[in-house]
C-alpha cells in the first residue's frame, strides 16, 4: 500500500513552508524598518519569494490531484470533511496571500520584477488608496494562512503521536516503514 | 529627480516683436521621471514647478525657455521615499530648493520638433543638457513635451550604498502646457 506522496509533491510542500516562513519574517521586518538600501533589497526578496509560492502552487495542485493516495483512509466522515476543508482553505490562502501582495505592489506603483529579471504585469492601475486596502487584505490573508498552517501541523502531530496512523509519514519520507 | 525642466523662453535678445510670453498651466503639465530600483522601473514626479517661455510660434528656435522645479515637492511614490530623497545625501532640498533648466538655444529639427541646448542646475551644480522636445498646438497655447536621460551621479544625488539598489541613470519626462 502507498504510504506517502511522491517526492516532487513532498519537496514542494516543504519548500512552500520554507518560502512562506522566510517571506513572512522579511515582511514583518519591513513593517518597522526605515527606508534604506537594505530595506529595498528585502522588499524585493519578499516579493520574489511570494511570487515563487504563487507560481509553484499550480504544480503542487496538479501533483496532488493526480496522486492516487487516498488521504481519507482511516478517517471518520467528519474528519474527512474537516481535512478536505482545511486543505482547500490552505490552497486558497496560498493563492490569495501572494496574489494580494502582487495586487498591492501594482496598486502602490512598484511593479514586481521577478528576481530582478522578469517583469510581471501590473494587475491594477496605480492607486494609493487601493494599495492601502490591499495591504490590509494581504496581511490578513497571511495571518490567516499562518494560523491554518499551525492547525494543520497540530493535526499532523496528533495523527502521528495519538492515532499512529502514518498520516504524517505521507509528507515525511523517513517516517515511512521500510518495504 | 531630477529634473526639471522648465522652459522659459525669455525671449529674445534682439528680437522681433512677435515673440510673446507664455504662461504655464501647471495643472495640465507634468515633470516626471522613471528610475529603476532593484531593476524595477518606478515613476515619480514633482508636484510644484514653474515654467516660462517666450517665443514666436513661427520661430520657436529663437526663443528661450526656463523651468524651475521645487525639489521638496518630489513624489517618489511612497512617503518614506519622499522624505529620504529630500535629505542632504540626495537633493538636500532645504539648502537647494530649486532645480533649474535654462535653454540657451533651441534648434529646429523638423516641423514641431526641436532640441533645446541649455544648462540644468541641481544641488549647486550645473551641467550642459540637451533636451529634444515637441511643440504641439493645444488649447490656444502650446504643449512642450520631451524626455532626456540624466545621471544621479553627475549631481551627487544619492550616493553610498544606494548605488546598489537605485540606478544611476534615469529618464526625465516633461509635458508643459504653455498658454498665452
Amino acid at each position: 500500500m502507498k504510504q506517502g506522496y511522491r517526492w516532487p509533491l513532498v519537496g514542494l510542500h516543504w519548500l512552500t513552508l520554507l518560502l512562506i516562513v522566510v517571506a513572512y519574517v522579511i515582511g514583518s521586518l519591513l513593517e518597522d524598518m526605515t527606508l534604506s538600501p537594505l530595506k529595498l533589497k528585502l522588499y524585493a526578496w519578499h516579493k520574489w519569494l511570494g511570487m515563487l509560492v504563487l507560481f509553484l502552487l499550480p504544480w503542487r495542485l496538479l501533483l496532488r490531484l493526480t496522486d492516487r493516495l487516498d488521504s481519507t483512509a482511516g478517517l471518520f466522515p467528519w474528519e474527512a470533511r474537516a481535512s478536505a476543508a482545511m486543505h482547500g482553505a490552505l490552497y486558497l490562502l496560498l493563492l490569495a496571500a501572494p496574489l494580494l501582495g502582487w495586487l498591492q505592489s501594482s496598486a502602490a506603483g512598484f511593479p514586481v520584477v521577478w528576481f530582478g529579471a522578469l517583469p510581471l504585469p501590473d494587475l491594477v492601475e496605480k492607486d494609493r488608496a487601493l494599495a492601502e486596502i490591499l495591504k490590509g487584505l494581504h496581511a490578513g490573508s497571511v495571518n490567516l494562512l499562518l494560523a491554518l498552517v499551525v492547525l494543520h501541523a497540530t493535526a499532523a502531530l496528533y495523527h502521528q503521536h495519538f492515532r499512529h496512523d502514518g498520516v504524517l509519514a505521507r509528507m515525511v519520507p523517513w517516517l515511512r516503514s521500510k518495504p | 529627480m531630477k529634473s526639471l525642466v522648465t522652459l522659459l523662453i525669455s525671449l529674445t535678445l534682439s528680437l522681433p516683436v512677435s515673440a510673446q510670453d507664455w504662461k504655464l498651466d501647471a495643472g495640465k503639465s507634468q515633470v516626471h521621471f522613471i528610475i529603476k530600483q532593484m531593476n524595477v522601473p518606478t515613476e515619480g514626479g514633482f508636484r510644484r514647478f514653474t515654467a516660462r517661455a517666450s517665443f514666436d510660434p513661427a520661430r520657436p528656435e529663437a526663443g528661450r525657455f526656463r523651468v524651475d522645479v521645487d525639489t521638496a515637492s518630489i513624489d517618489t511614490g511612497s512617503a518614506e521615499g519622499d522624505d529620504e530623497v529630500k535629505r542632504p545625501a540626495w537633493f538636500d532640498a532645504k539648502k537647494y530648493p530649486q532645480a533649474t533648466f535654462i535653454a540657451r538655444s533651441v534648434r529646429r529639427e523638423a516641423e514641431g520638433r526641436y532640441t533645446a541646448f541649455g544648462d540644468l542646475g541641481i544641488k549647486g551644480q550645473s551641467h550642459a543638457l540637451t533636451a529634444p522636445f515637441t511643440l504641439i498646438r493645444q488649447a490656444g497655447g502650446w504643449r512642450a513635451e520631451g524626455r532626456f536621460p540624466l545621471k544621479r551621479s553627475a549631481y551627487d544625488i544619492g550616493g553610498g550604498d544606494w548605488a546598489d539598489v537605485v540606478a544611476d541613470g534615469l529618464e526625465v519626462r516633461f509635458s508643459l502646457l504653455l498658454l498665452p
